[in-house]
């Protein structure tokens, strides 16, 4: 019988994280499409959970859960998905610059692109600037996240970014800013890309952006 | 129902909230019992005179001052009964007043209405109590509806009564404490709620409203008061007798001197209606406030109020009387700041004295005007509140010793099952806006009043309660009918 991918969505909307771990291993085994698993039950599934989170539906714990359960099917399908050459959301690199050693809304963000589909590597906290330049280039990420928590840190995501030019890899990566003290002006003052008001709505302008 | 777990625990020992201690509530009730023995209180009710006259322990002047021993009123207290519990037409035994079990419900009676499309101020319709009862029916906060505006396109003032309570049970489905024009009005009112709950016996094991009466303070009962009480007591219909003393005019301006006074006239009630008919479900109540000093207005939003309503709640739960209590109002002309500041003091002081009815939420303008917008910015206040009622839970589970190890220094618990399974218990925001600053500016920068505004126009559009059958709207009409038919005379 085949595995019901309605069924994958609604376990991972329920936060079900080894059962759709579970259900995905399944369907590969059967031999189904990576990409119709990843399309009909995880991002389906990721679709409905940001459209509940929005409505006030779903809140930060249980959309980490379900984006926990999509991440985790993702582990298993991600290798077949780069074999057959599908289309991927993308890779995401976040990390928080050097003095900052605030951890948890930039780990909400990458919790976030997980759930969303993106292969995310999460840099950590009080990072020199050349360790994002660094990883710029071994990981080729289609985006670079950067968060400061401080006012007195926030002038090195700028510093960040002109590394970036100086390296002459800025243009192979969008870059993303955010955090508390952060605004649309700032992001536009340093040359960032996009602007991140907060975890939810990230993943929908990063979207955009890369779509763009 | 919303969380009804009792207000001023002492099981989690948290939290407790107390104005007087107890030697002060005896103070209060000895004077009260001084009060009734030397002034006595002026009743206009020829029986009730001759229920006095004729028990061999009451005095009754020339004057129709009815003096009262203690031995009497100590004898009548001990027969009221401890736990009411109201039952709406929606068939749900919602409301269980009972020690420390608090619920909140509107005003009534009010005569002017703010009107949503004008922004005028007018003169309160049948259209207008219905649509407070539709917005009271939806709120999750509110648990008893008072009319909120008074009926005034009905035909008849003598026969409005019959028709507000109509407008009432056409909005809303939850219990109600109804205001009536007299004794024959509270009939009509009863009979119209047997309707709903198969007759009297039935009415009387979980009545679906409690009767609003009031003396005339000081020390003064007028007729049509006593004639009310007496119906209730001979029809075990759960009723209030609450003095609405002003401070520094009806009554003495210390606060002390105005509970003593108000218990007073409490008590005189209590002693007739236990000559009347022992056990009556009486509530005791009190809108105890000051008369401003400039203006004379009676103050619904004065701090006075809610420190004087909730002492008088310490006296009530000492007596082992259920306590009828006042929040959730203001002075202001309009729904604003003063509004917001007054409605919240009032709200979280009736909830942690542990009063058991807790009625005039929404009422501005020094209950003058009724707002349907203030009706939902009260609900989401009561809300937060009844989460301070929760108090802090200290045992195993909640001191989280096994969680803060899991998770360790410079961990996170936003993905931990705790959190999972316990941030539901945490107050969730309807109105109160907690989004980061471009969110906020991109959604329309809406103040609070915008969001109240829109919130009250979507229950008006969308809320449509459970409708009255044919069969019961055909006998409440009859009730209704007979009643215009007796006054058209």
């Amino acid at each position: 019988m085949a595995v019901d991918l309605g069924k994958m969505a609604d376990l991972l909307i329920a936060g079900k994280v080894e059962d759709v771990s579970g259900m995905v291993q399944e369907a590969i085994d059967e031999g189904m499409a990576s990409q119709e698993i990843l399309q009909s039950g995880l991002i389906a599934g990721m679709d409905v959970v940001g459209q509940r989170f929005k409505a006030c539906e779903m809140f930060i714990p249980e959309v980490l859960r379900s984006a926990k359960a999509m991440s985790k099917g993702m582990e298993k399908l991600r290798p077949l998905l780069i074999e057959s050459g599908a289309t991927m959301a993308g890779t995401f690199v976040i990390g928080t610059v050097k003095g900052d050693l605030h951890d948890i809304g930039k780990n909400l963000v990458a919790m976030m692109f997980e759930g969303a589909g993106f292969k995310v590597v999460n840099l950590g906290i009080d990072l020199d600037t050349q360790v994002f330049v660094d990883a710029v280039k071994e990981h080729k990420p289609d985006l670079l996240g950067m968060s400061a928590l401080l006012t007195t840190t926030m002038p090195k995501m700028g510093e960040v970014i002109n590394a970036l030019k100086e390296a002459g890899i800025r243009d192979q990566v969008k870059v993303m800013i955010g955090g508390a003290p952060v605004t649309e002006e700032f992001a536009k003052e340093i040359g960032a890309d996009v602007y991140g008001a907060n975890a939810g709505s990230s993943v929908d302008k990063a979207k955009e952006v890369l779509a763009a | 129902m919303p969380d009804m777990q009792p207000m001023n625990q002492t099981v989690q020992e948290t939290p407790q909230f107390r104005v007087l201690t107890e030697d002060q509530i005896e103070q209060i009730y000895f004077a009260a019992l001084d009060v009734l023995e030397r002034v006595g209180s002026r009743v206009h009710h020829d029986e009730a005179l001759e229920l006095f006259r004729s028990s061999g322990e009451a005095v009754v002047g020339d004057d129709k001052r009815v003096r009262v021993p203690a031995s009497l009123v100590e004898r009548a207290l001990k027969n009221y009964p401890r736990k009411i519990t109201l039952k709406g037409r929606n068939g749900k035994r919602s409301v269980a007043l009972q020690k420390d079990h608090v619920y909140f419900g509107t005003g009534s009676d009010l005569p002017f209405t703010y009107d949503r499309k004008t922004g005028e101020r007018r003169r309160t319709t049948y259209k207008d109590v219905m649509d407070a009862g539709r917005i009271v029916d939806y709120l999750p906060n509110f648990d008893f509806f008072m009319s909120h505006g008074i009926v005034s396109d009905a035909p008849n003032p003598q026969t409005y009564d019959r028709h507000q309570f109509m407008a009432m049970l056409e909005g809303c489905t939850k219990p109600m404490v109804l205001t009536s024009v007299d004794g024959e009005g509270l009939e009509d009112l009863w009979k119209m709620a047997c309707v709903f709950q198969g007759g009297e016996e039935e009415f009387r094991l979980s009545p679906m409203f409690v009767a609003y009466i009031e003396p005339i303070s000081p020390l003064t009962n007028d007729i049509t008061a006593v004639e009310k009480l007496l119906f209730a007591a001979e029809k075990g219909i759960p009723a209030m007798y609450t003095p609405c003393p002003s401070s520094g005019a009806t009554a003495p301006a210390t606060i002390a001197g105005m509970l003593v006074q108000s218990l007073a006239e409490t008590l005189l009630a209590i002693a007739l209606c236990h000559l009347k008919k022992p056990g009556m479900p009486l509530i005791m109540g009190g809108v105890t406030t000051v008369m401003d000093m400039r203006t004379t207005t009676y103050s619904y939003g004065a701090p006075e109020m809610s420190l004087a309503s909730a002492a008088n709640t310490d006296v009530s739960k000492w007596l082992n009387l259920i306590m009828f209590s006042t929040g959730g109002c203001s002075d202001s002309k309009c729904l604003d700041e003063q509004a917001a500041i007054e409605s919240t003091i009032s709200n979280l002081t009736a909830y942690l004295s542990g009063a058991n009815l807790v009625h005039d939420v929404g009422y501005i303008d020094s209950g003058v005007n009724a707002s349907l917008e203030s009706l939902v910015m009260n609900d989401e206040i009561i809300g937060m509140v009844r989460q301070m009622g929760k108090g802090v839970r200290t045992d195993e589970e909640y001191l989280a010793l096994k969680e803060i190890d899991e998770v360790g220094p410079g961990g996170e618990y936003v993905t931990h099952d705790h959190t999972y399974e316990h941030w539901r218990e945490w107050f969730l925001p309807k109105l109160m806006d907690r989004s980061d600053w471009e969110t906020w500016n991109n959604e329309g920068a809406k103040s609070m009043s915008d969001r109240v505004n829109e919130e009250t126009q979507r229950i008006l559009d969308t809320h449509e309660p459970l409708p009255i059958d044919d069969d019961a709207r055909k006998a409440l009409k009859e009730i209704i009918d007979a009643a215009e038919k007796r006054h058209s005379k």
